[in-house]
């Protein structure tokens, strides 16, 4: 077992996200800045599995906040010879049936594929965010990993659904998830832009998944999605000066970690974030909080906000002739421990992969080692696929 | 471009501090960024709106509902210090 784990208090349960609050558990988002942190509250989507039955079996080691790679640079974790992330590795493992996990910048979607499990990202808005340490948060989504499709279909029924206190959350009161077409007949894209970018291996696994769906009557063509690298950046420009607003609640007097080396109010708030916060998150903070910074607004993250707008028109076009995307997660099969001051490149690089659906929140599944895309409300599409490919039933 | 005199003034503004290597390397970043930056702006955007919330939802607001969502007792336990009764902060003023 990796080294994420933070506090597993039974197995067979439900793990849940560091990044998520759990009330009775530590909930530190994988930051020093939150050591100590026990909420007053359970995320409502932890509130509705506790209610369905389900145990919540601990809490799964992440980044700090979320933002690395997959992480490998939370708070207090042991070092570890390969990245594959905590959530991935206990279920995979079997030690618990499932994950809630955010996605705020693909790191669920990297780990399922490298771990071999199953994870959905959700159509933005259709499970609450409320109870979620935020950082993004018009681009952040809890989503559900497991074993297997079905599993995955099994925790989002019970999750997803409208929630008054989550001003982001769709009006549906619920979603069906078995509502999807069946996977014969589907067509299906892969993605150049994206599947050029991969290693060798992470090709080899999009093209057998190809030759699988066409021996089971689904259509593949390969497409062309020219603004994913503008997706790309335009997800990290806004994630960081989203979470340059969101992470300035943390100065060391309401809650978590307090420097105990201060003379007055400047250096308990500059001594608190300094000691507290990681290198990448300082380097988010910054970079976000320059982006936002008159002058640079209008080019940077206005800007942004338009190619948004660009890509999830030139998505919208695609599906209306594909009912998926096919792409490699990330790059790389395996990835090894580095340094923190390569950790934003080093997430940039491989957000090509994962930034689509979450600059545009359509949804996006990892199922076999390689991702599909689906457009918005056609998650059950994509569970479908996956079940297919599992060798379950297709609809 | 990002110099060493803008960096300081946005530590400053975020209040953080970074050490001399830190900084170097926050300066390599941002100018790995602006070539990113420079990409995006070869795209034409004249006359699109910007997207700020992906989902197509509107605020709709209700009557205010007075709710008692938390116990004193249970507020006091999320303080890093507290008396029987109430929240207790650093002395910050002799």
């Amino acid at each position: 077992m990796g080294q994420f784990v933070t506090e597993i208090k039974s197995g067979g349960g439900i793990a849940v996200d560091d990044t998520i609050q759990v009330k009775g558990y530590e909930t530190k988002a994988g930051s020093r800045i939150l050591e100590g942190f026990r909420p007053l509250f359970s995320a409502e989507a932890v509130e509705r599995l506790e209610r369905a039955g389900y145990d919540i079996a601990g809490k799964s080691a992440v980044g700090e906040f979320g933002l690395d790679l997959l992480g490998e640079f939370a708070y207090g974790a042991e070092t570890c010879d390969t990245l594959r992330g905590a959530a991935a590795e206990l279920v995979a493992a079997g030690t618990v049936k499932g994950a809630l996990c955010v996605d705020l910048n693909g790191t669920p979607r990297r780990a399922a594929a490298l771990s071999g499990v199953d994870f959905l990202k959700p159509t933005y808005g259709t499970v609450s965010r409320y109870g979620v340490i935020p950082c993004a948060c018009s681009g952040e989504q809890i989503g559900v990993a497991a074993k297997t499709a079905g599993g995955v279909r099994e925790l989002l029924r019970v999750v997803a659904g409208h929630d008054p206190k989550d001003g982001t959350s769709l009006p549906a009161e619920t979603y069906d998830y078995h509502d999807g077409k069946a996977a014969p007949g589907m067509r299906v894209g892969i993605v150049k832009e994206l599947y050029g970018a991969a290693s060798d291996e992470q090709k080899a696994r999009v093209t057998a998944c190809a030759e699988r769906l066409r021996g089971m009557g689904v259509a593949v063509d390969e497409i062309a999605l020219p603004l994913a690298d503008a997706a790309r950046t335009a997800w990290n420009l806004c994630l960081c000066a989203e979470t340059c607003n969101n992470v300035s609640r943390y100065d060391g007097v309401k809650f978590g970690y307090r420097s105990p080396d201060y003379r007055n109010i400047d250096e308990l708030y500059v001594n608190s974030r300094t000691e507290g916060l990681n290198f990448l998150t300082k380097f988010v903070i910054l970079y976000g909080s320059d982006v936002l910074s008159k002058g640079r607004y209008f080019t940077c993250y206005d800007k942004a906000l338009k190619v948004r707008r660009l890509v999830a028109e030139q998505v919208k076009a695609l599906f209306k002739d594909y009912d998926a995307l096919l792409c490699p997660a990330c790059s790389e099969t395996e990835y090894r421990p580095y340094d923190i001051k390569d950790a934003f490149m080093t997430v940039f690089a491989e957000s090509l992969f994962t930034a689509v659906p979450n600059l545009t929140g359509i949804p996006a599944m990892v199922s076999g080692g390689v991702q599909f895309m689906a457009d918005a409300l056609r998650d059950s599409d994509l569970l479908n696929l996956a079940e297919a490919l599992e060798g379950g039933n297709a609809s | 471009m990002m110099t060493p005199e803008g960096l300081t003034a946005l530590e400053q503004l975020n209040e953080l501090r970074l050490t001399d290597a830190e900084r170097a390397q926050t300066l390599s970043i941002f100018g790995d960024m602006e070539a990113r930056e420079a990409a995006l702006q070869e795209i034409p955007t004249d006359g699109v709106e910007v997207m700020v919330h992906v989902m197509p939802l509107t605020n709709v607001l209700r009557d205010d509902v007075q709710k008692q969502p938390f116990t004193r007792e249970s507020l006091l336990e999320g303080a890093p210090e507290h008396t029987d009764d109430s929240w207790q902060v650093p002395r910050l003023v002799k």
